[in-house]
């Protein structure tokens, strides 16, 4: 049997084929467009940050009272640290990269205030910073111990002009040339210049587009709270994390332990909107999917017990059960392949509402003909029980009276 | 007639068993996404403080540099904060009915007895006006009084929570605590404050729990208080002391206005034009004259308070209950063609279309309602992940009874919608036709 009277079947009777279509044309347009953004988020969740995460463990202390020397607590605490057995590096820092908590500054290449500035996270750490953080220097050189002080709130004590800066930032300061060695000015027109090139490392607010852009200057912040990033060996991370908290403790009643966490969960925490949004949307597909499926299912399972007898005739006037079978994965073929039609129309739709509405990225085609297969084979897996039962319908069912 | 209809519905639903099973789990998973999303969008679109949103104003003024304004991409807009100075300047003109400027901040509270242990708490650094103006309930005592504004005294305000942690919850007003190695004496104690989102600081957060104790503003510089919010600058200044640094031309001070009526707006920003052009023939706001007061909701709505995620969350969310909904009418339909035979015979029996109608329609609303609570089952499962996945606050999102019964009037308004048709091809059936073929 071909199309012909399958169709004009399905015409006969046309509103149930019709409400089936139209519902996997909008189950298409919700699939398809969540899909799209779960695979956006998942990407940006699965950046390289240039850091070694998961080895890192940050501690933020905070001193009190009149007599509190807040640059011989740092200088004790480092110490401290360095002398557990399992820790790779430790320094103290003015902000920690992907913690959502940062500071941000311009920079320029000619000392104009007129023209624009590059935008870029600011970082302020020892010599040991990027060994606590993991992070590869891909050219220059990394800051000489001399060149690190301890820099106090509200001061002007003049910093040393060395500064590490990432490749997106070189790039971007000077897209046609070799950044190393070049002076760079920041907003009050003092120069620095840059002694080395990190290979790659992202700052501290993970939603910012300028993301990748960091400098490093050379210093120990000695402000109100003291911010330490402490790298230890792989896998010691759990055990080391109370160790660290109990030890500082002890060694300093006038002073508070604020918090000490490990930066995974810091970066985790960052990106806990994405994750949200691709579990939520996961969720959500999986039970249209579902749904639908199971409609399906149930609506073809119906339409096959109210057909035994139309079935058992064919049967009986020399149709074989592939014919059934056939009849049956054909009608819904016809009815998925017109509701995907209209499913791309609307998906199309759906996507440029969000696009235009909400500023999402354009929806990648790709995932159009990859839903549209997909969309065949669920429903056929979907109506194949069915129409098996139908071709196992006798033909001496037609003889019946009812 | 009704039971009779709801009997027969029962009747009807028990015998398709697994038609009916899939129309209340379309239904069910319908309402309870929608009503999952449609949640939190309101939680985040709610008025915070409805009898007063209207009077209450936050203020920008733009002393922003000359050369660049402060955001590139919405170019009209002023800095959304102040400088120290500036606030501390209109807090001393007091134009407004009420005016309070505030910032965050933390301190650390100080053991009295050896055997306790110091921490940090944050604080809401605000005028005395902050409680009156925005409602605050006490539990115990009140806010400061204006004179401890103007004689920066060291009065505190605790929260419920931190009154419980420091004084076992009980009446604490008179008591003193130690903060920055000075005695601070508690003012009042306020009760559950949890304004949704939280209006006052859209900056730091509109969906956090609020500041766990407040201090008068006038204490910033005795106390050096730093802000733990956030503060933005565009001046190269020279700062080596924290009063040059309260001088300089950072804007991180946060400022609300609470006028007479709404219609004073234009009014107060008169005010604000003419302290500028004071300030401007100082050689400052070199900028074209641009301040500003926001409403509540207008302030929400400038900090886009209400995420993008969570509105394409409801249009998705929607889109799926259209497509549950597609589902409940095939269901349907297929179910009625069934009952062919039954309907024939009560129609040949003399029940007239109405009363199949109404019985359809009957069978529908019942199957309705229980897919709208099993919806509303869904969607307080959902809310629960959803505050485990953004760690929101205990009870941020919850179903208030307005969602309650909204689910369930979706549920039987959308179902009914849905049997509509259905209904009306059921009751067209003829009476004989169908008995004739038995």
């Amino acid at each position: 049997m071909g199309f012909g009277p399958i169709l004009s079947a399905l015409m006969r009777n046309k509103t149930g084929p019709a409400l089936v279509a139209l519902q996997i044309a909008v189950t298409l347009a919700i699939v398809i467009n969540s899909l799209f953004i779960i695979l956006q988020r998942v990407e940006k969740m699965n950046r390289d940050p240039g850091i070694d995460v998961d080895n890192v463990i940050v501690t933020y202390v905070r001193g009190f009272g009149d007599d509190f020397d807040v640059i011989a607590s740092i200088t004790n605490d480092i110490n401290l640290i360095k002398t557990i057995p399992g820790v790779v590096a430790a320094t103290v820092t003015n902000h920690v990269p992907l913690s959502g908590s940062g500071s941000a500054t311009g920079l320029r290449t000619v000392p104009d205030e007129t023209i624009d500035a590059v935008s870029t996270g600011r970082y302020r750490w020892g010599e040991e910073g990027l060994d606590a953080l993991g992070v590869t220097l891909s050219r220059g050189r990394n800051f000489y111990a001399e060149e690190v002080n301890y820099i106090l709130p509200d001061t002007s004590a003049p910093t040393p002009p060395s500064v590490l800066v990432t490749q997106d930032l070189a790039d971007s300061l000077f897209p046609d040339d070799d950044a190393l060695g070049k002076s760079v000015y920041w907003g009050d027109m003092e120069p620095s210049t840059i002694v080395g090139i990190i290979d790659h490392m992202h700052g501290s607010w993970v939603n910012w587009d300028k993301l990748g852009n960091v400098v490093i200057q050379p210093g120990k912040p000695a402000y109100t709270t003291n911010k330490y990033i402490i790298r230890v060996e792989p896998g010691m991370r759990d055990e080391l994390m109370p160790i660290i908290e109990q030890k500082l403790g002890e060694s300093n009643r006038r002073r508070v332990i604020k918090s000490n966490r490990s930066l995974e969960e810091l970066a985790d925490r960052s990106y806990r909107r994405d994750r949200g949004m691709a579990i939520i949307l996961s969720v959500v597909i999986t039970l249209l999917i579902g749904l639908t499926a199971l409609v399906i299912v149930g609506l073809s399972s119906f339409h096959v017990t109210q057909r035994r007898k139309q079935i058992g005739t064919r049967r009986a006037l020399g149709a074989k059960r592939i014919d059934i079978i056939k009849q049956f994965m054909l009608e819904n073929w016809l009815i998925t392949t017109a509701g995907a039609t209209l499913g791309v129309v609307l998906t199309v739709g759906v996507a440029y509402w969000l696009e235009v509405s909400f500023e999402l990225e354009r929806l990648d085609w790709r995932l159009l003909p990859a839903g549209i297969v997909t969309l065949w084979v669920l429903s056929s897996l979907a109506v194949f029980e069915p129409a098996r039962r139908a071709a196992a319908v006798p033909p001496a069912v037609a003889t019946r009276s009812v | 007639m009704f039971s009779y209809n709801v009997k027969l519905a029962l009747k009807s639903m028990r015998r398709n068993l697994i038609l009916t099973a899939l129309m209340i789990a379309a239904i069910g998973v319908g309402i309870g996404i929608s009503m999952t999303t449609m949640t939190v969008y309101y939680m985040m679109n709610g008025n915070p403080i409805p009898d007063k949103s209207d009077v209450l104003f936050a203020i920008t003024m733009d002393s922003w540099s000359p050369l660049r304004p402060f955001n590139d991409d919405k170019p009209e807009r002023a800095p959304h904060q102040l400088t120290f100075h500036d606030a501390e300047r209109l807090l001393a003109l007091g134009e407004g009915k009420r005016q309070t400027a505030m910032f965050e901040s933390s301190l650390i509270i100080e053991p009295v007895n050896e055997d306790e242990l110091p921490f940090e708490a944050g604080a809401r650094v605000a005028s005395s006006d902050f409680f009156t103006m925005f409602n605050v309930p006490f539990i115990y005592g009140s806010g400061w009084d204006k004179s401890a504004d103007a004689a920066a005294e060291p009065v505190v305000v605790l929260t419920k929570q931190l009154n419980e942690r420091l004084f076992g919850g009980e009446n604490s007003v008179g008591k003193q605590l130690i903060m920055q190695g000075t005695y601070f004496q508690v003012a009042g104690v306020i009760d559950t404050w949890e304004p949704t989102p939280r209006f006052y600081d859209p900056i730091n957060g509109a969906f956090q729990e609020i500041n766990e104790m407040f201090i008068p503003y006038s204490l910033t510089l005795p106390l050096e208080l730093q802000s733990a919010g956030s503060d933005w600058g565009w001046k190269a200044e020279d700062i080596t002391s924290f009063e040059q640094w309260l001088n300089s031309e950072s804007s991180w001070v946060q400022y609300f206005v609470e006028l007479e009526s709404p219609r004073d707006r234009e009014a107060y920003v008169a005010h604000l034009d003419a302290y500028v052009g004071e300030q401007k023939l100082l050689g400052r706001f070199e900028r074209p004259m641009n301040n500003n007061v926001y409403n509540v909701m207008e302030w929400m709505d400038y900090h886009e308070v209400v995420a993008n995620d969570s509105k394409v969350l409801v249009g998705l969310s929607f889109l799926f209950l259209t497509v549950c909904l597609l589902s409940t009418i095939a269901l349907l339909l297929t179910k009625f063609v069934g009952k062919k035979s039954e309907t024939s015979l009560r129609r040949a029996l003399g029940a007239s279309r109405k009363v199949i109608f109404n019985q359809q329609l009957v069978e529908v609303a019942v199957i309705g309602c229980v897919g709208g609570l099993i919806g509303l089952l869904l969607a307080t499962a959902g809310l629960k992940g959803i505050q485990v996945l953004y760690e929101a606050p205990d009870g941020l999102v919850s179903l208030d009874w307005v969602m309650v019964m909204t689910a369930i009037g979706l549920a039987v308004v959308s179902s009914m919608i849905a049997g509509l048709y259905p209904a009306w091809r059921v009751c067209k059936i003829p009476p004989a036709a169908q008995l004739k073929t038995q």
